[in-house]
């Protein structure tokens, strides 16, 4: 059907004609097919900060100082002159127009770092409906630290992570939370999974997943640590029973405890030498034994499936350690394990990758998916569940509902042509799952919610930009922003960088984008890999 | 002719279309009579209560596949498709909640 493209044309339309069931949202974000950021100010004069991103509901905009040190918080305004000319549309802008003061003004300047410490510039997190920002500290990395107190060997320890929870209105800080020689995976805010107001924050050294509120009162209170135990209560039960059976076994030493759940060795050895797994381990390998055991019928042939399936891989089992998670609603997680070793390389690939479905209130896992097609647990039903409901992976709540809006393949046709091209264009299916399933669980609040990047509004080139907030390779080449339907024009390009384009093609340079979630405004931000000044260019709709 | 419903004089093809109809009478107001069925085969259950499902319908399907898995399987092979998968009758979540045996 052939629509007006004139904007004029579709706001008398609007007047008159009620849009589709379900479709109001989709026929509002039209519009910005002819509202578009279609002029750039290169090179702005703006503070040497390095600019992180756009809060979802456009409010503020965060950055840090250079040192790391500092949090400033920008409130987005607008360009405003005047003209007394008769064609203003047409005259250049003022020399104000260059300055990042026209387009934002300073809210506050928050130190959040002590001496020793460095704010995570990649880590933010912000819950929309109580504008509270949350924010993380560390001290320096320590790679070859001892595994005492638990701790797992091979994953290294950062002295003291902080995180803050500010508020973003007039940057109080709330509340803050210390884990202390613990190693917290805070690069692109993997390590922690924000639902809401519920917070699940990943101690990779520890093993645990600590589950936190966010009150409105903006006070971070615990809920629970999964890990070693499942239930809140169970440490203490454990605990208790422990001692009982210290003072049962001192008054009658001839009396040898049978069948004892807590301690399979004599009771002088520590509670760390239990050989017994407990927590959450167990709970997946009893599930893993379940399901090989329900798969046959005749007991012989159980044993030697058991033997074979379970039995010969065990030790592969236990060693499997938490590396991600996610809610997928309030009381399920998402849990991905793996090796030590893949947990702190940067490049996972290599390293096989395994998921469980856990219910915290129920303490049971409810799946279990493994790359090796062994059992029926196989990865490629994981990846058809992610191909036919991947909108529930991005778990929506109920105080962020523009996640409903950000293209992906289940909600977006054209999405879901790039995957299937690129499903049919695989060499090998189960390489194409790997890859795929790389991106699960997914990084929390990492995808600009901007009509830009709407697949069904503009066609753009996603090695170049896209909605998720990572650098990208710098090329001199503007990138362009085509409408998807007819009449295919170009709308706007977007170019980082000077204006003239760089002449020295031997530094290497990346680019960042931020985008306003609702204005037709956004900035690119260019950089060498040196220490060099960033160059930050405005686009907006003039 | 023979119809008393000349309700405004409106043109219709036949004039004996509309004989039988009895227009409402508006000096004695009367309720449309309530149909009732003469049959009990769409009956809901006395004790039925409606409510919506806790859980989206990506977890329904992990708890659906983990009940299979667990539940003792039939001789046959099954293919695990999961085309098939939906057509089949809807296990009863409430075991989910059992403690594992």
């Amino acid at each position: 059907m052939f629509r007006r493209h004139n904007i004029t044309a579709r706001i008398f339309e609007r007047q008159i004609h009620t849009p589709a069931p379900g479709t109001s949202i989709h026929r509002a974000r039209r519009f910005y097919e002819n509202i578009v950021p279609a002029s750039t100010i290169y090179e702005v004069e703006c503070p040497d900060n390095s600019f992180r991103k756009f809060t979802e509901d456009g409010k503020y905009l965060i950055s840090f100082s250079r040192n790391h040190q500092d949090l400033i918080v920008y409130r987005p305004t607008w360009l405003s002159f005047s003209c007394k000319q008769e064609d203003c549309d047409n005259q250049p802008l003022p020399p104000k127009a260059k300055k990042f003061e026209s387009f934002f003004t300073q809210l506050y300047s928050v130190p959040l770092a002590s001496a020793n410490e460095l704010i995570c510039k990649d880590f933010f997190l912000y819950a929309e409906t109580n504008q509270f920002g949350l924010f993380a500290t560390s001290t320096a990395q320590i790679y070859d630290a001892p595994a005492t107190g638990g701790a797992i060997q091979g994953v290294p320890s950062i002295e003291k992570i902080t995180f803050h929870l500010l508020r973003l209105e007039d940057g109080v800080v709330l509340d803050e939370r210390v884990f202390r020689n613990d190693y917290i995976n805070l690069a692109h805010s993997m390590g922690v999974f924000l639902f809401d107001d519920l917070l699940a924050i990943v101690s990779l050294r520890y093993q645990r997943i600590h589950i936190l509120q966010i009150r409105d009162s903006g006070s971070l209170v615990d809920l629970r640590a999964i890990g070693e135990f499942c239930r809140e209560d169970d440490e203490l039960f454990l605990n208790s029973s422990a001692q009982a059976l210290s003072s049962v076994d001192k008054r009658a030493p001839h009396h040898t405890p049978v069948n004892n759940a807590v301690n399979g060795s004599p009771l002088e050895q520590p509670a760390q030498e239990n050989p017994f797994l407990s927590g959450i381990k167990q709970r997946l390998l009893s599930f893993i034994v379940r399901g090989i055991q329900n798969e046959e019928k005749d007991e012989t042939m159980r044993i030697q499936s058991l033997k074979k399936k379970f039995y010969f891989h065990f030790q592969d089992y236990v060693d499997l350690i938490i590396w991600k998670v996610q809610f997928l609603d309030r009381h399920h997680l998402l849990i991905k394990f793996g090796s030590v070793d893949g947990a702190v390389s940067r490049n996972a690939d290599n390293h096989p990758a395994f998921f469980a479905v856990y219910n915290m209130e129920s303490t049971e896992i409810i799946a279990f998916y493994q790359p090796f097609n062994i059992l029926q647990m196989s990865s490629d039903e994981l990846y058809l569940l992610f191909e036919q409901y991947c909108d529930h992976f991005h778990v929506p709540s109920k105080s962020s509902p523009y996640m409903n809006f950000i293209s992906s393949h289940s909600n977006n046709i054209h999405a879901l042509e790039q995957l299937r091209s690129s499903k049919n264009k695989a060499t090998s299916f189960p390489l194409f799952i790997k890859k795929v399933l790389v991106s699960l669980p997914f990084n929390c609040q990492s995808q600009s919610p901007s009509p830009y990047f709407d697949q069904s509004l503009f066609r753009f080139d996603e090695k170049l930009i896209s909605a998720a907030d990572r650098h990208r390779q710098s090329t001199d080449h503007p990138i362009k922003f085509i409408l998807r339907r007819p009449p295919h024009t170009l709308k706007f390009k977007i170019k980082p960088g000077p204006e003239a384009g760089i002449t020295d093609c031997r530094t290497k340079r990346i680019s960042s984008f931020l985008f306003h979630p609702i204005l037709p405004l956004a900035l690119s931000v260019q950089q060498t890999l040196f220490l060099q000044p960033a160059v930050v260019n405005i686009h907006f709709r003039r | 002719m023979g119809s008393s419903w000349d309700v405004g004089n409106w043109p219709s093809f036949d004039p004996h279309n509309f004989s039988q109809l009895r227009p409402n009478d508006p000096s004695a107001p009367s309720t449309p009579i309530t149909y009732h069925p003469t049959h009990e085969r769409t009956l809901p259950p006395p004790d039925q209560v409606i409510s919506s499902e806790a859980k989206n319908i990506l977890l329904r399907q992990f708890y659906q596949r983990g009940d299979e898995k667990l539940r003792p399987k039939r001789a046959a092979p099954e293919n695990l498709s999961p085309e098939q998968e939906c057509k089949h009758p809807r296990a009863s979540f409430a075991s989910s909640s059992e403690p594992p045996k």
